[in-house]
């Protein structure tokens, strides 16, 4: 192995393949993050038009009240709920509850934080997102 | 400020928001979805003292959060003494900016300057 195969840089702290559930709930929490932080001030210039009165506000309404429209919004509670579940799992975490008691560090060195609560409270995180975007899509879509 | 402070910070006004989002999206759901949305609805919900309070605080809570959160990314990909100065004021200013605006409409709306 050469020494530029051995410096992966920031693609190898990228990998979503690497770590596992772990590295993907860190991506997941970074990329739903700056999408919802998107949305919030897209948020606030959209409820800024009732200063214009009914009809820009209803024009602006009209945008959200389509089909794309909804998807998106779909999207946005996806986003919401993985992003607070998630964010909840790494409060505790970061608190020192959920991360296991350090151990003689024998081969192949398994982290201890990386244990399966933590991987229950992710999977369990992506549940409820996917449990939100469908109780959403069923008042958006009157399904 | 301390880091650690920061993320003391970050984690209160995520709770805080989670609490108060939930009221929000609450009100929307205690009548038809698209009847709560038609202008007058959210303007009556805007005149309430109390509905204008909760929504101030979001926005407050919500813009120190997602900025913050921004600025941890950004110090994430990259170090460096001017850099990071840069980004910590740029996101501060990125705040004031969100909350004076989101404020103009929540003061103007309630007091009925529309």
């Amino acid at each position: 192995m050469t020494d530029n195969e051995n410096k992966e840089g920031i693609k190898g702290m990228a990998n979503p393949g690497r770590y596992g559930i772990e590295r993907v709930a860190y991506w997941l929490m970074r990329i739903t993050g700056l999408g919802l932080l998107a949305y919030f001030i897209a948020h606030i210039y959209e409820t800024s038009t009732i200063l214009d009165g009914p009809s820009a506000w209803n024009a602006m309404l009209e945008m959200t009240q389509t089909t794309e429209g909804h998807i998106f919004l779909t999207l946005v509670i996806g986003m919401c709920v993985f992003h607070t579940a998630n964010g909840i799992r790494l409060v505790f975490g970061h608190a020192g509850y959920g991360v296991g008691k350090p151990g003689r560090p024998d081969y192949p060195y398994p982290a201890k934080s990386l244990n399966m609560k933590g991987k229950a409270c992710i999977y369990a995180s992506i549940g409820l997102a996917a449990l939100a975007m469908w109780y959403g899509i069923s008042i958006m879509f009157g399904v | 400020m301390r880091e650690s402070i920061v993320m003391k910070v970050h984690y209160g006004t995520a709770l805080g928001a989670v609490a108060l989002v939930i009221i929000h999206v609450l009100m929307r759901l205690t009548v038809d979805f698209h009847q709560s949305l038609t202008y007058e609805a959210v303007v009556a919900n805007y005149q309430m003292l109390g509905y204008a309070l909760l929504l101030e605080l979001i926005l407050i809570l919500i813009s120190v959060h997602g900025f913050n959160g921004l600025r941890v990314i950004l110090l994430e990909l990259r170090q460096g003494s001017g850099y990071e100065k840069g980004v910590t004021y740029g996101c501060i200013a990125g705040m004031v900016a969100l909350i004076a605006y989101g404020s103009r409409t929540i003061i103007m709306t309630n007091m009925g300057m529309i």
